[in-house]
């Protein structure tokens, strides 16, 4: 396989790159060091006796669909990975999230999983209750409305001050996380 | 004698119950709604029924439909697992009307015990303690809010059906009061169909322990020791284990021979649970009876662990006719089990509980580790239903070595596709409170907040994250987990 390939990984507002060597290597972070992601305080490059030097610099095994066993010369990790490259799904010890994983130069396609910005239903849920009106000041932090999912209410509220501009829904309406509820101008 | 078994219930309890009639030589029959055809306890059953759509109250809490279903397959009894239709005395009469053995409790028992009412006034006069508390007769808001007021805050205002944490609202002052009472009533109609409230005066710091008991139809009654179930989030349980690390064997004897006047005050069979505010340590603590749970626990598998018995064998014999399989010395506590429940919820956002297909599962396995699951990879997590996956049960010599077990099984369990609350459970049990073993119901509501924020993945989950090629995804049907050889995911430029 021709060259090192280049990717850009995003979590939340954190962008890391991370590059795959000529010979299968997996870097994380610049050349050198300059990690973006720690590893709960265990790693803190430069590793003495590391083959690699000061650089994060990982041996990636498939060991099982999905599994890997990702090795640093100092210890080596369990990581299970699933899912697209957009919404990738990653863990180790414990710990996942769900990360965007693009070529290097290619513009951000993953949406930040839980960055729902108030006015949106966080997951599908059927609307109990409408507390505002059009035409109503708001302040950020009012109850917009109540949903019910997976058996608890789950209230909306305002992120920001401002009038209600619109309601898109009704109670009793079941509604899907993605279009706005409520839009405040 | 029972011959055949439906199970009115879903997910791992369902399993689990279908599991122990295969062991019996029971033949079983699961019933489903839309949303779970193709699920694991439907694939692992003899014969399956559908029974309605996805919402439980057109599906899993339609007695007809579950009682026809097993007329027309031939059961001769019902086992209602827990949740549903499981302290619905009402179903239980019905199955008996029916000619189908209902596995639990009679029907008195279950509307003795399902009214928090009546069920304080039987305990008070069988002489088991309950807790100070206020009972409004007049359910109207006005009525409720007088209520609350004569019994003083904090209180909590309840569901009088209710149980686990539905329908139950803390209220500190008058402030929230009129909010507390409207939700309050609204979930608890939604859950149980009866928005009935109770009031009631709140212990303090106390803990929560509850005893497992069991009786039959010969006069036999036996308790199986207790479980801490103190550690809790808005009061749902987290944590539980046994031993209780509270107890001393004089406490427990007591509360123990509280909890089996408690089921004979109202002629119990099969198994149930006495739950207890526990006030204080040692052996002066106190003890208020607080609820009968009228079924088999979410938590039966602490029991069996440290019991060394199988609560579901025991509820099949016990329902068929036979006499108890142990006396009260035969039981003894060995070792200590602690059980987590793992929950499609994100912890870094409210502990929001999370819909969505599982990419991938993979169970811990290790010696002294159990996990009842309802899942399996590929599986859709719906919004209709609880949003537990599994359960993990760690069972050692001690409870630190149970601790340090279950840590390793969680850290090990590998489920992607939607966010769950291990980075949490992980933190509650390394916290210095659980692991002293000083844990009261409110600490993780006052002091579990840190427990819950993210923590940075390590560089090299982002390196397999780069390195990992898609091969298959799974299959929407829910059932089957996706195709994969090995070879064909090892990353490219390797080949």
């Amino acid at each position: 396989m021709a060259g090192p390939q280049r990717f850009v990984v995003r979590q939340g507002d954190s962008a890391t790159p991370v590059e795959v060597l000529a010979d299968g290597r997996v870097r994380v972070g610049e050349p050198g060091g300059g990690l973006t992601t720690r590893s709960r305080g265990q790693i803190q490059p430069p590793y003495a006796g590391c083959e690699t030097g000061p650089s994060d610099v990982f041996v990636v095994t498939a060991v099982a669909p999905g599994e890997y066993v990702v090795a640093s010369g100092v210890r080596t990790w369990r990581v299970a990975v699933a899912g697209p490259p957009e919404a990738r799904w990653v863990g180790s010890e414990g710990l996942t999230a769900c990360i965007d994983v693009q070529p290097e130069g290619q513009a951000r396609a993953g949406r930040a999983r839980g960055a729902h910005g108030g006015l949106t239903a966080p997951m599908p849920g059927t609307v109990i209750d409408v507390a505002v009106g059009v035409g109503q000041h708001v302040q950020a932090g009012d109850l917009l409305l109540t949903l019910e999912a997976m058996k608890m209410e789950l209230p909306i509220r305002a992120p920001r001050d401002g009038v209600v501009s619109a309601i898109r829904c009704a109670p009793g309406e079941l509604v899907q996380p993605g279009p706005p509820l409520v839009e405040i101008t | 004698m029972i011959r055949k078994v439906l199970v009115a219930n879903r997910g791992e309890i369902a399993l689990r119950i279908l599991r122990a009639c295969d062991e019996l030589g029971i033949e079983t029959i699961a019933v489903y709604s839309d949303a779970d055809a193709g699920s694991p306890h439907v694939l692992a059953a003899g014969h399956a029924v559908r029974i309605g759509a996805p919402p439980p109250a057109e599906s899993y809490l339609v007695s007809d439909r579950i009682i026809e279903a097993a007329r027309a397959a031939g059961a001769d009894a019902i086992h209602p697992g827990y949740g549903f239709l499981a302290e619905n005395a009402a179903f239980a009469s019905a199955c008996q009307d029916a000619g189908l053995i209902f596995i639990g409790p009679p029907p008195a028992a279950i509307a003795a015990m399902g009214s928090k009412i009546s069920a304080r006034q039987l305990m008070e006069r069988a002489g088991v303690p309950v807790v100070p508390g206020e009972t409004p007769a007049d359910q109207s808001d006005a009525s409720i809010e007088a209520a609350a007021r004569r019994a003083g805050f904090p209180l909590l205002i309840k569901a009088s059906a209710g149980g686990g944490g539905k329908g139950m609202r803390m209220v500190r002052g008058d402030a929230g009061l009129a909010a507390a009472i409207s939700g309050a009533r609204h979930e608890a109609k939604a859950a149980f169909g009866d928005d009935t409230l109770y009031v009631e005066r709140l212990v303090t710091g106390p803990r929560h322990v509850e005893i497992q008991v069991f009786a039959d139809a010969h006069g036999g009654a036996v308790h199986l020791f207790e479980r801490d179930c103190s550690t809790q989030r808005r009061h749902q349980k987290v944590i539980e284990e046994s031993p209780s690390p509270a107890l001393t064997p004089a406490l427990r004897a007591r509360m123990g021979d509280a909890a089996v006047a408690a089921a004979r005050a109202v002629g119990y069979r099969n198994a149930g649970t006495v739950e207890f505010l526990l006030e204080g340590a040692g052996d002066d603590a106190r003890f208020y009876f607080l609820e009968m749970n009228t079924r088999l626990q979410v938590e039966h598998p602490v029991t069996e662990a440290v019991a060394g018995v199988d609560l579901v064998h025991a509820q099949l014999r016990v329902a068929a006719g036979n006499e108890l399989p142990w006396t009260q010395t035969d039981l003894r506590q060995r070792g200590h089990a602690i059980e987590c429940r793992v929950y499609a919820e994100d912890p870094s956002t409210g502990f929001l509980p999370q819909a969505g297909r599982i990419l991938l599962y993979r169970q811990p396995e290790r010696p002294g580790i159990r996990v009842d699951a309802g899942v399996v990879e590929g599986s859709e997590v719906s919004v209709h239903y609880d949003p537990m996956i599994a359960k993990v049960i760690a069972h050692a010599e001690t409870r630190d070595a149970a601790i340090d077990r279950l840590r390793a099984a969680l850290a090990e369990f590998r489920i992607l596709g939607l966010p769950t609350n291990i980075p949490f459970l992980l933190a509650v049990l390394d916290s210095p409170a659980f692991r002293s073993g000083t844990v009261h119901t409110a600490y993780l509501d006052d002091e579990g907040a840190g427990l819950a924020s993210p923590q940075p993945l390590p560089a090299a989950a982002l390196a397999a994250a780069v390195a990992h090629v898609e091969t298959a995804r799974p299959n929407s049907a829910g059932g089957q987990p996706p195709r994969h050889d090995p070879w064909t995911t090892l990353p490219g430029w390797r080949g």
